[in-house]
């Protein structure tokens, strides 16, 4: 599902993103990318989907290569990968149901979505994707009058009506409490086997990595310094890649 | 700032002012003097004289629709210009452009460019119209860029994700975030510009500015009154009217 060669990136003042990541994942694998803030994980999840164009490499979601491509190309792999973000990143003052059907933008004839006027197919598929998550009832609801823990289910709604093949997390539970956290991971995992999807997500608590990975990507400064299973994650592991920091 | 920096700076505002009070003659005795020609003044104006109140329905009425229209045609125009005169949308060289010919252009009022427009093309209500489209454009612009600017660029982000074209990355990205912001300005516009319309009579440019200017000439102050009440009843009324709908637009 993904394939990842001799990844570099390099931001302009010379701040390293990424200094060289190899790594394959398959179809229907639970990924956990964990490591100190800073360490890349963003950065990585990011150039799995383009929003990052990586200085050098090559990265490969689904038999597509991402690194590259052209705009029209770029679009199309993105419509098959869903991403979910620390922020959330909604639209605040559209309701619900508004920043789902933003998950069906790539599928349907622009001229339609610039007029907002969606077809019925898609808005059937996005009121279907809100009860899966549980807002069913919440469609009509603008969503700054939700509370964050919806809003991050919103998101991930946003995501999965694209239909993809691949999810992408960052941190997609630093913004909620614990409690929270546990709801939405539960929420990704039991989507992921039902429907087969390949989730790769970050984590900024260990604990959720072993809770929740079925494999756990350990990152630091750049460079991969973990490959493994969560059992794998001993303290003398997390002090490698955590290197001296509270876990 | 440093205490002594922050003592010549009060000592230059102090110093400014007082140039500037005696250059303009300021005058406490000659205030006082005046007090009861003001008094004279506003004793002729009552009682209102009624029969002058179709003129200054009329005039009220075309100053609320040089003020509707300038405004809509300045939103229009404004539109385009706050993108290219925002920092992190346009090319840096087509911001500096952008920037610097909206800050010229707005350095001049409206009732200026009314002048202008009446030398144009002639006396009425359109020069008044494109006097406000001239200053309100530009301010407009300005408003509209600042808010570009400050865009969240996470949302963005998010539909760019989904595999969006450019064009729906403005209509589902950019465009909800910025449309309240860009009504509530261009509605707080529209008030100021029921004011500026409201002169636009004294240089030929139509309005109920017409009638208050004749009729203070003519020292007709009963009828100047019924003018001025009508225009104090018609900009209260599209402040409440306006401020409504901002306040809804939150």
């Amino acid at each position: 599902m993904i394939r990842v060669r001799g990844l570099r990136k390099l931001y302009p003042g010379g701040t390293i993103g990424l200094d060289g990541v190899d790594f394959e994942v398959g179809a229907g694998e639970i990924v956990a990318l964990i490591g100190p803030s800073g360490a890349g994980k963003s950065t990585l999840l990011r150039c799995l989907n383009g929003l990052v164009a990586p200085t050098e490499g090559e990265v490969i979601v689904g038999g597509a290569t991402v690194s590259g491509a052209a705009p029209r190309e770029l679009r199309r792999i993105r419509a098959s990968i869903g991403f979910v973000f620390q922020q959330f990143n909604l639209l605040r003052r559209l309701s619900v149901l508004e920043n789902v059907l933003v998950g069906r933008l790539a599928h349907m004839p622009v001229a339609r979505s610039l007029l907002a006027l969606f077809p019925a197919a898609d808005v059937a598929r996005a009121q279907a994707t809100l009860e899966r998550v549980g807002l069913g009832e919440l469609g009509d609801r603008r969503v700054d009058t939700l509370s964050g823990g919806q809003q991050q289910r919103v998101a991930i709604a946003r995501a999965l009506v694209q239909g993809p093949t691949l999810l992408l997390a960052d941190e997609p539970m630093a913004s909620l409490d614990p409690a929270l956290a546990h709801t939405v991971l539960t929420l990704l995992r039991r989507i992921s086997e039902e429907d087969g999807l390949t989730v790769m997500t970050s984590l900024h608590v260990l604990e959720l990595a072993r809770l929740y990975g079925r494999r756990v990507l350990g990152l630091r400064a750049g460079r991969l310094v973990y490959d493994g299973p969560p059992d794998g994650l001993t303290d003398a592991v997390a002090e490698r890649i955590f290197a001296g920091r509270a876990a | 700032m440093t205490r002594a920096g922050r003592r010549v700076g009060w000592l230059a505002i102090a110093a400014l002012f007082v140039w500037s009070a005696w250059a303009t003659e300021v005058s406490l005795e000659r205030g006082i003097e005046g007090i009861p020609f003001v008094l004279e003044f506003l004793r002729r104006m009552v009682p209102p004289d009624p029969s002058v109140l179709g003129h200054a329905l009329r005039g009220a009425a075309q100053t609320l629709q040089i003020a509707v229209v300038g405004t809509a045609i300045a939103a229009l125009l404004a539109l385009p210009l706050g993108f290219l005169a925002a920092r992190n949308v346009s090319p840096p060289w087509l911001f500096y452009v952008a920037r610097s010919l909206l800050n010229v252009f707005r350095a001049v009022d409206t009732l200026v460019y009314a002048l202008i427009f009446v030398a144009a093309v002639g006396l009425g209500p359109f020069p008044g119209v494109l006097a406000v489209v001239a200053y309100t454009a530009t301010v407009l612009a300005k408003l509209y860029s600042e808010a570009v600017e400050a865009i969240d660029p996470g949302p963005v982000e998010a539909v760019a994700a989904a595999g969006a074209t450019r064009l729906q990355l403005l209509r589902w990205g950019v465009l909800p975030q910025l449309m309240p912001q860009f009504l509530s300005f261009t509605l707080y516009r529209f008030e100021t510009n029921i004011r500026a319309a409201a002169i636009l009579g004294f240089v030929g440019a139509g309005g109920i500015g017409f009638y208050i200017q004749t009729y203070l000439r003519l020292l007709n102050y009963p009828a100047a009154s019924t003018v001025l009440l009508v225009l104090i009843a018609l900009v209260m009324v599209v402040d409440f009217a306006s401020s409504r709908l901002r306040a809804r637009l939150v």
